[in-house]
């Protein structure tokens, strides 16, 4: 085997330039593929803490139908049982109780719909990073009076500022029209633009005594220690309320369980498509390295080596091409994606923000991704050498050592 | 009467066609150890064919040949790789040496191939180098050979795995005449002190000179067989 493996690392370099051209095609191929994949997921991960941090948190508690048409009077009447039931959870970090509505937003200059949330500002600080987004002024202080936090895209669109008077006007629980006028003390830009065109935010009492709910809220929503328990605490908490409609992220935000499934498989499919245009580059490299040596294949046959060892030179040359451009390619690309992903590629250009994505995006890829693409890469490889083999095989010694 | 190392009965070799060609028509041969012939004739005559035949490169389309009392014909294609490795060494008339491997590596190829131990494997690639004048050429590799040089490598590899006999065609159809001189001294020098047997296929007058027995071969068929 070592024999083997001498003579074909040494043919591997008898054409230094071809060799090295297939090399770093494989290296920057799949560099390629790797970092569009870690900018992908980076995208994701991001784009799920923004869900999870600011919008979803990780399951939420409704009355059912509730999230239909968002009427007031669909409140959850006694919190206590579920309040309990989530303090005795230790996977909870944090739960906050809101109240939610659909409201008419109104300056001097501009009207529009939004959604309000009602929310009680320490509690909120526990499930997401509201308080964290505040670019101007402060975030619900306890002694002003009729606050209200909005967005910078709200600022723009309404023409408000830090200590403007807004209206807002929605339904109370009955049904009835009713109004409040609230001062702006606030002004938060949360990076989601989709988010902050339409949240906006003041104290739960405040809202409370707006619409006329003296007790109960329209949303629990409950903060997890980890994105993977989401989903089967929600569905924990829906056996133990049956009344109640328990939704995790994923249910919550439209499209998102789709995104994730769909994005977890963007990796293997464009390195897969990568590989596999790699593969013919070297399938093709590699029949030329046959073809040219017809001759010396038929001599070493001739003299007696065998076809399992022929086989076996022409797969080692073969793996050795793809597997010093892959672990080059997989190198390159972790030092991109842990440069990148410290210091972030600023995308704030383009319209991703638009989108509901972060402007600023750090790539990620975790190490079973890499473990994961370094076995298509041999496979890859294995693949690759399979004809230039069997070609090699076909050759009958004594017509292929005539062969000029 | 020495042994038979190479026996051949109404061997044939017919590529079909338009028109059949009879490469090999009929030949009966018997070679025995220690002998250093020469195949001869025309181009198209058969030679290369019956070589390859011998060494079981090729197949014949009828008849019967056996190396050391081994049938050829019945063997497998594996059967027969590992056979030439156990019984025959080749010379060619292009070097065909291993370009990646020094002339040390390019001798001791067989003998890794045959799994000979290291200290033996040393032992014998150096003193076959030695015996064509190469060991001072160890670790050169083909390409910082000469012609004549890199000849003298196949001899030693042919012999490294202590074949039965060595078949050689051509061996100095590329050579200069002082290289091919050399070259024939080993191999006549090998054959005289330690008895290896060496069939040639040739044209070339000073390895017929050479031989101790010279068979002319004419479409196909054995037209005379000289010994000396």
């Amino acid at each position: 085997m070592m024999l083997l493996i001498q003579i074909a690392w040494r043919n591997v370099w008898r054409q230094k330039i071809r060799s090295l051209v297939v090399i770093i095609a494989v290296a920057l191929g799949l560099f390629a593929g790797v970092f569009a994949s870690a900018f992908v997921e980076g995208m994701m991960r991001q784009k799920i803490d923004s869900v999870i941090r600011l919008e979803m948190s990780h399951f939420q508690v409704h009355r059912p139908g509730f999230r239909d048409d968002m009427r007031a009077n669909l409140f959850i009447e006694d919190v206590s049982a579920l309040r309990q039931a989530l303090k005795d959870e230790q996977a909870v970090e944090g739960v906050s109780e809101r109240l939610l509505v659909m409201s008419m937003l109104g300056s001097a200059n501009a009207t529009g719909g939004i959604t309000l949330m009602g929310v009680d500002p320490d509690a909120e600080a526990t499930v997401t990073d509201l308080h964290t987004k505040v670019e101007e002024g402060e975030y619900l202080p306890a002694n002003k009076r009729l606050p209200i936090l909005i967005s910078q895209e709200m600022a723009e669109k309404y023409k408000a500022h830090l200590r403007s008077k807004l209206v807002l006007t929605l339904q109370d629980v009955n049904g009835d029209m009713t109004a409040g006028a609230f001062r702006v003390v606030g002004i938060y830009n949360s990076g989601n633009n989709l988010f902050d065109e339409q949240h906006a935010f003041v104290r739960k009492e405040d809202l409370r005594q707006l619409i006329g709910i003296p007790v109960g809220v329209h949303e629990v929503a409950v903060l997890l220690n980890s994105h993977e328990l989401a989903e089967p605490m929600a569905t924990q908490f829906q056996q133990i309320f049956p009344n109640l409609e328990v939704l995790s992220w994923m249910d919550l935000a439209s499209g998102m369980r789709y995104l994730v499934e769909a994005f977890g498989a963007y990796l293997y499919i464009i390195v897969g498509i990568i590989l596999t245009a790699l593969l013919f580059s070297i399938v093709n490299t590699m029949l030329m390295a046959v073809l040219e040596r017809v001759r010396e294949l038929g001599m070493l046959m001739a003299i007696g080596m065998n076809k399992f060892r022929v086989f076996g030179m022409i797969m080692l040359e073969t793996i050795f091409l793809a597997m010093i451009g892959g672990p080059l390619g997989l190198l390159l690309s972790w030092a991109a994606v842990a440069y990148f992903g410290k210091y972030g590629i600023n995308l704030s250009g383009a319209a991703y923000g638009e989108m509901g994505f972060a402007t600023i995006i750090y790539p990620y890829l975790d190490a079973s991704s890499y473990w994961n693409v370094t076995v298509m890469v041999i496979v890859m490889a294995v693949v690759a050498a399979i004809f230039p083999a069997k070609k090699a095989l076909s050759l009958k010694p004594a017509e292929a050592i005539r062969k000029i | 009467m020495n042994q038979l190392v190479v026996e051949t009965k109404d061997l044939f070799k017919i590529y079909p066609g338009v028109v059949d060609v009879h490469a090999v028509d009929g030949v009966d041969l018997q070679i025995e150890d220690n002998e250093f012939t020469a195949i001869v004739g025309p181009s198209g005559s058969g030679k290369t064919t019956l070589l390859n035949i011998i060494g079981g490169l090729d197949r014949p389309s009828a008849g019967s040949v056996k190396v050391n009392g081994h049938e050829l014909s019945g063997m497998t294609d594996n059967e027969l790789i590992d056979f030439r490795l156990k019984h025959i060494g080749f010379v060619f008339q292009s070097y065909n040496l291993i370009p990646v491997l020094t002339a040390e590596e390019n001798t001791e190829f067989i003998l890794l191939l045959q799994g000979t131990p290291k200290p033996e494997r040393e032992l014998r690639v150096r003193s076959l180098l030695k015996e064509v004048g190469l060991e001072d050429k160890l670790n050169s590799r083909p390409s910082q050979l000469s012609g004549g040089q890199q000849q003298r490598v196949a001899v030693a590899r042919a012999l490294a795995s202590k074949p039965d006999f060595v078949l050689a065609d051509e061996p100095t159809a590329n050579l200069d005449s002082k290289s091919a001189e050399n070259l024939l001294e080993i191999m006549a020098q090998l054959n005289q002190e330690e008895g290896i047997t060496f069939i040639f296929s040739t044209h070339d007058q000073r390895v017929i000179d050479k031989a101790r027995r010279v068979i002319t071969l004419e479409d196909g068929r054995i037209v005379s067989d000289e010994r000396r």
